[in-house]
């Protein structure tokens, strides 16, 4: 057994807000070229056919405002470039269009198109070059937040492609339940900012069981006490909001607000595992985003397992039912575990959110069913830890821990 | 080992007045569905449809996932389980809740992205 398999006890999952891979890592490239993600020949047309490439000139703030529809209308245009017959082909060449159409205004529309320089976003482009960054990692759906987080709980959105994801008594049980109900018993806990940011999972979640909620702080506590749960999902805030202990900046990353607190926020997690060593050794933390928030990305997303769900043409609203037979927008993936070799780069594997209760299911419980088809057919990002286990597959796959991984000063 | 510097945002990044996104306008409604279905004395007497920034978003947000919480523990306990809802102890939500002056904004918001 690969020792940092053997040793895996936990694994904690950080969903992020509204950012693309290329706006987030594409700079990457330019220091490691396995990395897939801005290159010379990129671009998009204009409302005026002039061609836009991408930039290194996205700002923390201000930005991208208003915020860049990324609901399935417009990812379709974004995906599809306005094409809408039969036989379209997707070529990632509506971003600027899409964006054109808030605003109607030729220059704010180009925006769109810029990214991060390293530079600015330390924290992210550090993890990604030091563990592992996956090249196609999507977003489930091609649409917005709540029917992508859904696929990260529950391996689907049960049909839903837009916010209103009002289920309840579905068949499919939530990664969390699985967990708790096992025979021998797991432990799971979606770890909330603070009650005044909560959660994006509500109504089904929250509202049946509160139970399985913490906060932040109680996150902090139970890794510096050794607590943490075999499996733990960690949300940003949400809001800029007053509480008790002052001030709390949004630190989700969803445009408006600021990059460097989501920044501040995701070393925060990192740190929090990396100070109780026998935590830190025994952990794996993925650090992935929901959805690419109608910004600017190369790789077309592929065709995937449909799913048992179709979206009507009325939901969809562009006229043509959905069958979940296609991913989102390609998101920042990251892996992070002393186990991982440094600059691992993983290729040639197609993930999205439903690979995260596959990963967990398969990990901690093994067989299990019912799954949704989308789960079922996902890839997972870590092995069970059972053999035999494919050494091609395995990330956490070095004979001893590292020891030279960053640390942050936050 | 490496130490990488993590620079915190300036105190202009603090809005609590912005005008609220669509994914906090959909949090809000799923919250007010939940709120529904809670007994009448744990309701807010807010109408969510007058919410229109940040802050209040995040006003209403607390106080209903808070209800949640205590409804949940008062069931419980009238079950006599003692289920611990640890959550909702976080952040001293309740009567005694104070609102932060613009002035104490101001001064906290030089301290950086969590100011305490």
């Amino acid at each position: 057994m690969p020792p940092g398999l053997d040793n895996l006890r936990h694994i904690v999952v950080l969903m992020m807000e509204n950012r693309s891979f290329d706006h987030m890592l594409g700079s990457l490239t330019a220091v490691n070229p396995q990395i897939d993600g801005i290159t010379d020949q990129l671009g998009n047309p204009d409302t005026t056919g002039a061609l836009i490439k991408p930039q290194p000139l996205a700002q923390f703030q201000g930005q991208l405002d208003p915020d860049p529809d990324h609901h399935f209308p417009a990812v379709d245009l974004q995906i599809f470039g306005g094409d809408t017959s039969p036989n379209r082909v997707a070529n990632m060449q509506g971003f600027v269009k899409s964006y054109f159409n808030q605003q109607k205004d030729v220059g704010h529309s180009q925006k769109i198109m810029y990214y991060f320089a390293q530079n600015q976003l330390p924290v992210l482009t550090t993890l990604a070059l030091e563990f592992a960054v996956f090249n196609r990692w999507f977003a489930s759906i091609p649409g917005p937040t709540i029917c992508n987080r859904a696929f990260a709980h529950y391996g689907t959105s049960f049909g839903r492609v837009d916010m209103n994801l009002l289920y309840i008594n579905e068949p499919f049980k939530s990664i969390y339940d699985r967990l708790i109900s096992a025979n021998p018993k797991h432990t799971a806990k979606l770890y909330y900012y603070d009650t005044t940011s909560s959660t994006m999972e509500i109504t089904n979640l929250l509202e049946n069981q509160p139970e399985l909620f913490g906060t932040y702080q109680q996150f902090l506590n139970d890794c510096s006490t050794g607590n943490l749960p075999d499996y733990s999902f960690i949300e940003p805030n949400f809001s800029d909001h007053d509480s008790d202990s002052g001030e709390e900046v949004a630190s989700d990353q969803h445009p408006d607000h600021n990059i460097q607190a989501g920044e501040l926020f995701i070393a925060s997690v990192y740190n929090a595992i990396k100070q109780n060593p026998n935590l830190w050794q025994s952990t794996a933390l993925l650090v992935v985003y929901d959805e690419h928030g109608g910004i600017y990305d190369h790789v077309v997303p592929p065709a995937c397992t449909p799913d048992q769900f179709t979206a009507s043409a009325n939901d969809t609203g562009t006229g043509q039912s959905f069958a979940f037979d296609r991913l989102g927008v390609r998101v920042p993936a990251i892996l992070i575990s002393p186990w991982i070799p440094k600059g691992t780069v993983v290729d040639g594997r197609v993930f999205d959110h439903a690979s995260i209760p596959a990963t967990i299911t398969k990990f901690f419980l093994g067989d299990y069913s019912p799954r949704s088809p989308r789960e079922t057919s996902a890839d997972v990002f870590i092995e069970p830890n059972v053999q035999p286990v494919d050494p091609a597959r395995n990330l956490l796959s070095l004979a001893a821990m590292r020891t030279d991984c960053p640390d942050f000063d936050v | 080992m490496t130490l990488v510097h993590v620079p915190r945002p300036p105190q202009s990044a603090l809005n609590p007045d912005r005008p609220v996104n669509t994914l906090l306008k959909a949090q809000i409604q799923h919250l007010h569905e939940a709120e529904r279905n809670l007994p009448p004395r744990h309701r807010t007497d807010i109408y969510i449809n007058a919410i229109k920034t940040e802050g209040e978003a995040a006003e209403y947000i607390r106080r209903v996932t808070t209800a949640i919480h205590k409804a949940h523990e008062e069931a419980a306990a009238k079950r006599g389980r003692g289920i611990v809802i640890a959550a909702a102890a976080d952040d001293g939500e309740g009567s005694g809740r104070r609102r932060t002056t613009t002035a104490k904004r101001k001064h906290k918001a030089a301290q950086g992205s969590r100011r305490s």
